[in-house]
C-alpha cells in the first residue's frame, strides 16, 4: 500500500469521522432532550407560580383588583420556559464524541465488523505487520463508502411516565388560582365595637364611614399598607370587655347590650358589678340568704324547660325543707368569713342518699356552670374545683345496710380517684412472673393444597434447538434411596392411594372441609407455644 | 516445532489466512462426511483445535461426540487415543507407568509404558465418571503439555489437544469437574439434538451396508503452522478492552459487573478466560475472512469460552439462571 493509497484512506476514515461525530451530537442532543422531559416538565410551574407568587402580593399590599402581566402572557411563559430551558441546555452542554465512538458508529452502520476503527488504530501505529497492513488494506472499500453514512435516528417517539406528568394540572391550577386572585379584591375589617363589619378596600362609601382616620388614609392613597384586620373572635373580645371594665362599657352604645348574645350580657353586667363592687360585696355578708334573688330568677326559667317534670316535682320538697346549703351559698351567699361553699358542696354531694339528690347535685352542677361565667369578676373566685370530689370509701356497702350506688370498693365511683389512688396500683389480679413453657410442638395447623395433573401441551420446536438442558431430558437428580428405600415409598402411596382415591373433578370442586381426605395433604407444624 | 511464523507482508498474510481457510474446510468437509449436522460443534472443536485448546464436548447419549471426535482424528491424521472414564480408573491407567521388564541380558528393568495420554488427540469420554485423583492426572497434560511419571517428565507432542465428553444426564455416579480443570478447557460445547432433515441423513448412512471411510486431508504440521497463523492475527486496542471488560463483567463485585451478576454469580472468569477469548476470536477473524479480531468475534465466541468458566450460585440456581444467562447479560 503505497503512500497515495494511505493519503486516501486516512482521508476517507477522516470523513467518516467527522461525519459520524455530527450525527451523534444530534442524536446525542435528542437522547438529552428525550432524558429531560421529565425536568422540563416541572419548570412548567414555574410561571403559574410567578403569577399566583405576584397576585398574592399584590392583594397582601393593597394593590387594586387586575393582574401584573395578561393572561395570555402567563400562558405563554408557561409555555415557553420549559422548551427554552430544554433547548438551551441541549444546545449549550458540550456533547462529546471520540473518534473511536464515531468510527465504531459508522462500522456497526455499514455492517464493516470494525474495519475503519481497526485500520484507523493500525494507520496510527509506527510498525505495522503483514497482517496489520492487509487489515489497512481491507478497509479502503470500506471507508469510501463509509464517508456518506446516515445513522440510524431510532425511535422518535417521546415517552414521558405518567408520574411525571404531574407539574402539568399543577400548573394548571396555578393559572386558574391567579387568575381568581386577579378577580379578588383586598378586604379588611371595621374597627367597630362589634368587629363583625369587614369593608372592602375599594368601596369609598364603606371607608368613609369608618371613623378612623387611618382608613381614610387608606382610601386616598392605595399605597400604603392597610391596618391590622381586627381579630373578631369571642373569646379575645370577651376578655378585651373584661379588662376595659368600667371605662370601656362607658363607650358602648346601650342598644349593644341587646344586639348581642349571652356574652355582652354578662359583660354588662360585670362591668356594672366592677363599675359597683359595693353592691356586690355587700349582699353576701349581710345574710344568709341568695345575694342577687332577681338574678337568680332571671336565669332559673331557662334552665327549668330543660328539668323534667319529674325532677321538678321532686324538687320542689327539697328546696322547701333544706336550708340554703353550701350549693345555693355558693352562688352569692355568704354566712362571715368562714363560709367556704366548697366544703358545704362536697358534704352535700357525700351524703347524698338517693339517685333524687344526685340529679339534683347534677343540676346544680349545671348551674355552676352557668354561674362561673357569671360570677367571673365579681365576688366570687372562679372555683373550677366546685365539682363533686371523688369518694374514698373503700367499702362496697354505704354505712350499715344501704348499698352505696357508686361505691365499687376501689376508692370512689370516678375514673379520676382511680388514676390516681394508691388502689389503682394494687394488682388486683396475680399475674404470675414467669410462664412455663409447654414441652410439645405446639398446634398443628393442616393446610390442604389441591393439585390436579394436567397434560401440558406445547410445541416441541426445532429438534435442533432444543438443548438437552431445556428439554427433559435435561439434567434429572435421581432421589438416592436404596432399593428397599424406594419399594417402601412406593407400597406406601399405593396403599395411601387406594384407601384415599382421587376425586374426580365435580367433588374436587366442592370446597374441602374435612383435610384428612384431601389427595395431597401438606403438614406445617406451627408452634405457638413458647418452649420451654 | 516449527520456527515462528512471520508475515511481513499483506500478500503473505492473505496467503495465510487463506491457507487456514482452506484447511479449515478440507477438515471440516471430510468430517461431515461421517458427521450429520452438528455444523456449530464441528466448528467449535475445529477452533480448539486450532486455537491449541482444548474442548469439553456435553450432551446426551447418542449424539455423536465420540464419533465427532475419533472422525477429526482420522481427518487430520493425527494419532488418536480413546479413555472411557470409570469410577475405578487410576491415574496410571491414562498417564501409563512404569512396568518391570526384563532386558537382553536376563536382568530386569523398569521401563514406562505410556497410557492413552500420549497422543495427539485425546478422547477422554464420559470424563466425570472418574475420580477426581483421575481427573487432576489431566490437569498437568492440559495445562503443561506434559505428563510426570515417577521422577520423569514425558513432553507431550504436538498437537496435543483433549476432548473430553460428559453427559449431563446421569449425574448419579459422577464426580463433577473441580473448577481448575473447567478452566483448562477453551471451549464448553453443547451438543444439541440434530435437526429433522439430519436424522433422515443419519439412518441412511448409518443403517445400510456402506461404510465411510474418512480420509486423512491434513496432518500435524499443518495444523500446527495453522496455529501460528492464528496467533499471528492482530487484536486492535480496542477489542483487548472489550474482551478484558468482558471478563473482569462476569467477576462479582468488579466495576464493569452489572448488578444481576453480583446477585447470581458466585465466581466469574479467570484470566485465562481472556486468553481464550482472543485466541477463539482470532480463529474466527480467520474464517470470516478478516485480518484482525473485531468485538462481534468476541461476542460471538464469549458463550462458548465462558459458559464453563462461570459459577452460578445458589440464588441464581434457585431463580434459574444458567452460565448462558449471565453471559448473555454480560453481554447486554
Amino acid at each position: 500500500m503505497n503512500q497515495q493509497k494511505t493519503a486516501l484512506l486516512t482521508g476517507d476514515i477522516e470523513a467518516v469521522a467527522q461525519n459520524t461525530s455530527r450525527q451523534i451530537k444530534t442524536l446525542d442532543q435528542r437522547s438529552f432532550i428525550r432524558a429531560n422531559i421529565s425536568t422540563a416538565l416541572k419548570l412548567l410551574i414555574a410561571a403559574p407560580l410567578l403569577a399566583v407568587t405576584t397576585q398574592l402580593l399584590r392583594w397582601l399590599f393593597g394593590f387594586a383588583a387586575g393582574a401584573w402581566l395578561p393572561w395570555e402572557a402567563w400562558i405563554f411563559l408557561t409555555c415557553v420556559i420549559p422548551a427554552v430551558w430544554l433547548c438551551g441546555e441541549a444546545a449549550m452542554r458540550q456533547f462529546q464524541v471520540t473518534r473511536h465512538r464515531a468510527l465504531r458508529a459508522a462500522d456497526e452502520q455499514i455492517g464493516s465488523s470494525d474495519r475503519i476503527v481497526t485500520a484507523d488504530e493500525f494507520l496510527r501505529r509506527t510498525s505495522r505487520d503483514g497482517f496489520m497492513q492487509a487489515a489497512v488494506e481491507d478497509a479502503v472499500d470500506w471507508a469510501a463508502g463509509g464517508r456518506d453514512t446516515v445513522l440510524d435516528r431510532g425511535p422518535a417517539e417521546f415517552s414521558v411516565s405518567r408520574s411525571s406528568l404531574w407539574p402539568v394540572p399543577v400548573a394548571i391550577t396555578a393559572l386558574v388560582l391567579a387568575g381568581l386572585l386577579t378577580q379578588l379584591e383586598r378586604a379588611t375589617v371595621a374597627d367597630s365595637p362589634a368587629g363583625h363589619t369587614v369593608t372592602p378596600v375599594s368601596d369609598s362609601t364603606s371607608v368613609e364611614q369608618t371613623p378612623t382616620p387611618k382608613k381614610q388614609l387608606l382610601t386616598t392613597n392605595d399605597q400604603q399598607p392597610p391596618p391590622k384586620q381586627i381579630d373578631s373572635s369571642p373569646d379575645q373580645h370577651s376578655q378585651r370587655a373584661v379588662n376595659r371594665q368600667g371605662a370601656a362599657n362607658a363607650a358602648i352604645p346601650d342598644n349593644a347590650e341587646e344586639s348581642q348574645g349571652k356574652v355582652n350580657e354578662g359583660e354588662t353586667r360585670e362591668s356594672r358589678q366592677s363599675a359597683n363592687p359595693s353592691s356586690a360585696k355587700g349582699s353576701p355578708s349581710a345574710s344568709g340568704q341568695p345575694s342577687k334573688p332577681g338574678d337568680q330568677t332571671k336565669t332559673t326559667p331557662k334552665k327549668k324547660q330543660q328539668v323534667t317534670p319529674k325532677n321538678d316535682r321532686k324538687k320542689k320538697p327539697r328546696k322547701q325543707n333544706d336550708k340554703p346549703s353550701g350549693a345555693t351559698a355558693g352562688q352569692g351567699s355568704s354566712k362571715g368569713s368562714d363560709n367556704n361553699a366548697a366544703p358545704s358542696d362536697w358534704a352535700s354531694t357525700s351524703q347524698a342518699a338517693t339517685p333524687d339528690d344526685k340529679d339534683i347535685e347534677d343540676e346544680d352542677s349545671v348551674d355552676d356552670e352557668e354561674e362561673e361565667q357569671e360570677s367571673r369578676g365579681g365576688v366570687q373566685p372562679n372555683m373550677r374545683d366546685r365539682r363533686t370530689p371523688v369518694n374514698r370509701d373503700l367499702q362496697i356497702g354505704f354505712g350499715t345496710d344501704r348499698p352505696n350506688p357508686d361505691a365499687n370498693g376501689r376508692g370512689g365511683p370516678g375514673g379520676q380517684k382511680k388514676s390516681r389512688g394508691v388502689a389503682s396500683l394494687v394488682l388486683g389480679v396475680p399475674i404470675p412472673d414467669r410462664v412455663n413453657g409447654q414441652p410439645n410442638k405446639g398446634r398443628i395447623r393442616i393446610t390442604q393444597q389441591r393439585i390436579t395433573p394436567e397434560a401440558e401441551q406445547s410445541d416441541q420446536g426445532p429438534a435442533q434447538n432444543r438443548s438437552p438442558r431445556d428439554g427433559i431430558v435435561g439434567p434429572i437428580h435421581h432421589p438416592d434411596f436404596s432399593p428397599w428405600l424406594q419399594d417402601l415409598v412406593k407400597r406406601y402411596f399405593l396403599d395411601r392411594r387406594a384407601r384415599f382415591p382421587l376425586r374426580t373433578s365435580a367433588t374436587q370442586s366442592a370446597p374441602a372441609t374435612n383435610s384428612v381426605n384431601t389427595p395431597q395433604t401438606i403438614n406445617a407444624t406451627e408452634s405457638d407455644a413458647p418452649q420451654s | 516445532m516449527s520456527d515462528t511464523l512471520t508475515v511481513d507482508n499483506p500478500e503473505m498474510a492473505r496467503e495465510a489466512a487463506a491457507e487456514f481457510r482452506s484447511v479449515h474446510a478440507s477438515i471440516r468437509a471430510e468430517v461431515a462426511r461421517m458427521i450429520v449436522g452438528q455444523d456449530a460443534t464441528v466448528d467449535g472443536v475445529l477452533a480448539a483445535l486450532f486455537a491449541a485448546g482444548h474442548v469439553l464436548l456435553e450432551g446426551v447419549p447418542g449424539l455423536g461426540k465420540t464419533l465427532l471426535v475419533s472422525s477429526i482424528g482420522e481427518a487430520i491424521d493425527l494419532t488418536f487415543s480413546r479413555i472411557q472414564f470409570t469410577p475405578d480408573m487410576m491415574p496410571a491407567d491414562i498417564r501409563g507407568t512404569n512396568v518391570l521388564t526384563e532386558d537382553e541380558a536376563g536382568g530386569t528393568k523398569l521401563e514406562f509404558q505410556a497410557g492413552p495420554l500420549v497422543a495427539n488427540l485425546v478422547l477422554a469420554d464420559e470424563i466425570n465418571r472418574a475420580t477426581p485423583r483421575t481427573q487432576a492426572a489431566l490437569l498437568e497434560s492440559m495445562q503443561e503439555k506434559q505428563i510426570s511419571v515417577g521422577n520423569r517428565t514425558i513432553k507431550l507432542e504436538e498437537p496435543f489437544c483433549v476432548m473430553a465428553t460428559q453427559n449431563p444426564v446421569e449425574q448419579e455416579g459422577t464426580y463433577p469437574l473441580p473448577e481448575a480443570q473447567l478452566d483448562r478447557f477453551l471451549f464448553k460445547l453443547v451438543v444439541g439434538y440434530p435437526a429433522e432433515n439430519d436424522y433422515r441423513t443419519i439412518l441412511r448412512r448409518t443403517t445400510s451396508n456402506s461404510e465411510v471411510q474418512l480420509n486423512a486431508v491434513s496432518d500435524a504440521a499443518t495444523i500446527l503452522r495453522m496455529r501460528q497463523v492464528v496467533r499471528a492475527v492482530p487484536v486492535p486496542e480496542h477489542v483487548e478492552t472489550e474482551a478484558i471488560q468482558l471478563v473482569m463483567a462476569t467477576q462479582p463485585g468488579n466495576k464493569y459487573t452489572p448488578s444481576m451478576i453480583n446477585e447470581v454469580v458466585s465466581l466469574g472468569a479467570s484470566p485465562r478466560g481472556v486468553q481464550s477469548l482472543i485466541l477463539a476470536g482470532k480463529v474466527r477473524a480467520l474464517l470470516e475472512g478478516r485480518f484482525a479480531v473485531a468485538g462481534e468475534d468476541l461476542r460471538a465466541v464469549a458463550p462458548d469460552v465462558l459458559r464453563h468458566r462461570i459459577l452460578v450460585n445458589f440464588q441464581g440456581m434457585s431463580d434459574g439462571i444458567t452460565a448462558d444467562d449471565v453471559i448473555q447479560e454480560v453481554l447486554k
